[in-house]
């Protein structure tokens, strides 16, 4: 790695990452996000961002004056600058192998599961009940029922085999292509990435007993059936 | 700065949770700012009687373990103004709540509403000494049977050395003709053996099972006895002097004649 290299700015779904090599000296970081920012910081002019950094623990005098910096070089507004404590070891360790030197500032996407049309999956045989949490970073397929009051968390599908009533929460770490799909979906609350929905109050018609998908459009979970209607 | 009360029983299904929601509601009907607390980690069904089920986000846990502000989990209830909801967490135990978090919990719910109302879970460990750290009142409940009453004396016995004094006692699902007949234990009986202060009675009333089921807490319904009964523990709560319901008042020439005609309830 060469001097220019002991921070890397990470892009993420509500701001910036700075990631600071940690023993490196302060003035030369300070450097460096300058020389960074002037070659690619105008992009975020007039931009509202939150930036979080990671790596070197800063004093607070030293973050406020790299937050400084960056408001007056990028001409965006820093809405928060502190260390980010939502500690995520995979993107700290490679962040440096893929830095490009030619490019100062890598948009990366935040790191989420992906694995939605092939990917690790779990196959849980029975009903979940009432209190109990399923998670699993990956699909999830239940062969059984969920109950009101059961919990069922995956990275990316989920797929119920039988009846759907519990709280479900699919592309939990953020993956909006997620789905959730039921023989039966009557849950309590589905939640897709970071949205939330209900079923709506007027109780009593629950609808005929056919295999339904739950999917993000537009921001809003949509549900459909997903057999040929017959 | 508000009132918290914990209500409790010791032992389970004598109607805990229906006398939060219904005490709560009633507090909220009269124009007070109230927040329900489901301590029942593990075994929530507060948010069932209330209708609140499909609107939690966040819960108890979450708050004390410090992953979402107050604010965020608290829910708003569906039809009153200032009636609000702390849900228990479902996926968790009793364990995951420490007294010293409860005591905090119960400070900063002071600071914003009149009416800070505990359902306690049964029993007389952990969740119940998370439930009673931070009340400064207590309710506590039973029913006319040997069994109900002498765990609400064990529970008052706990209570008062817990430094709770004065706790208040709900006589629940009492039934005037069983009691006519020497079937069930009175009022008087039961306030004989634990000897402390009524805060009020409630008639067994086939319409709270309704309630329950739908979500609705029974307050609501004008002409349900027990709404009643409930509503008038809430003036009391509230400082109000309201004399007891007259279970017994119907008896004789125009009760018969009322039930002869079909319009029994009152």
């Amino acid at each position: 790695m060469d001097e220019n290299n002991s921070i890397v700015f990470k892009a993420t779904n509500n701001g910036l990452i700075l990631l600071m090599k940690e023993d490196e000296d302060f003035e030369k970081i300070y450097d460096q996000v300058e020389k960074k920012l002037a070659s690619a910081g105008r992009f975020f002019k007039g931009a509202s961002l939150v930036v979080k950094y990671r790596g070197k623990t800063l004093s607070p005098d030293e973050a406020e004056r790299i937050s400084q910096l960056m408001s007056d070089i990028t001409e965006a507004e820093i809405l928060a600058f502190d260390e980010d404590t939502n500690h995520d070891p995979n993107v700290l360790e490679n962040s440096f192998d893929i830095e490009e030197n030619d490019q100062p500032v890598s948009y990366i996407k935040e790191y989420y599961f992906k694995g939605i049309e092939e990917g690790v999956t779990k196959f849980y045989r029975g009903t979940v009940r009432s209190g109990q949490l399923l998670n699993f970073n990956g699909n999830v397929v239940i062969l059984g029922d969920v109950n009101p009051g059961a919990e069922v968390q995956a990275t990316g599908n989920i797929i119920v085999m039988g009846t759907l009533r519990g709280t479900v929460h699919a592309g939990m770490d953020g993956n909006r292509e997620a789905i959730v799909a039921a023989l039966n979906l009557q849950p309590v609350q589905l939640r897709i990435a970071s949205i939330i929905t209900r079923p709506p109050d007027d109780t009593g018609v629950k609808g005929p007993m056919v295999p339904e998908i739950a999917y993000v459009k537009d921001d809003m979970i949509y549900i459909e059936r997903f057999l040929p209607q017959r | 700065m508000g009132e918290v009360i914990v209500i409790t029983s010791g032992k389970g299904g004598v109607g805990k949770t229906t006398t939060t929601a219904n005490v709560g509601t009633a507090l909220a009907l009269n124009n007070k700012k109230v927040v329900l607390v489901d301590a029942d980690i593990g075994l929530r069904n507060l948010d069932l009687v209330m209708g609140l089920e499909n609107r939690i986000v966040f819960d108890l846990v979450d708050v004390v373990e410090g992953r979402c502000k107050l604010r965020n989990a608290l829910v708003k209830d569906k039809r009153y103004e200032g009636l609000f909801l702390l849900p228990a967490a479902q996926t968790r135990d009793k364990s995951s709540v420490k007294p010293e978090q409860m005591l905090k919990l119960c400070e900063e719910l002071r600071k914003e509403f009149d009416y800070s109302i505990i359902d306690c879970p049964a029993g007389i460990e952990q969740g119940f000494n998370n439930a009673v750290v931070g009340a400064d009142k207590a309710i506590v409940i039973t029913t006319p049977e040997v069994s109900a009453v002498r765990d609400a004396d064990r529970v008052i016995g706990l209570l008062e050395s817990k430094e709770l004094r004065d706790p208040r006692l709900l006589i629940n699902r009492i039934k005037t003709d069983m009691v006519r007949r020497g079937e069930m234990m009175s009022i008087e009986d039961v306030k004989d053996i634990l000897a402390v202060n009524l805060i009020g009675i409630v008639p067994d009333d086939e319409k709270i099972v309704v309630s329950t089921n739908r979500g609705e807490p029974a307050v609501t319904d004008q002409k349900s006895l027990a709404g009643q009964a409930y509503r008038n523990i809430a003036q009391r709560i509230d400082g109000e002097e309201v004399p007891l319901l007259n279970l017994e008042d119907d008896e004789g020439f125009m009760f018969r004649l009322k039930r002869f005609l079909g319009i029994k309830s009152t």
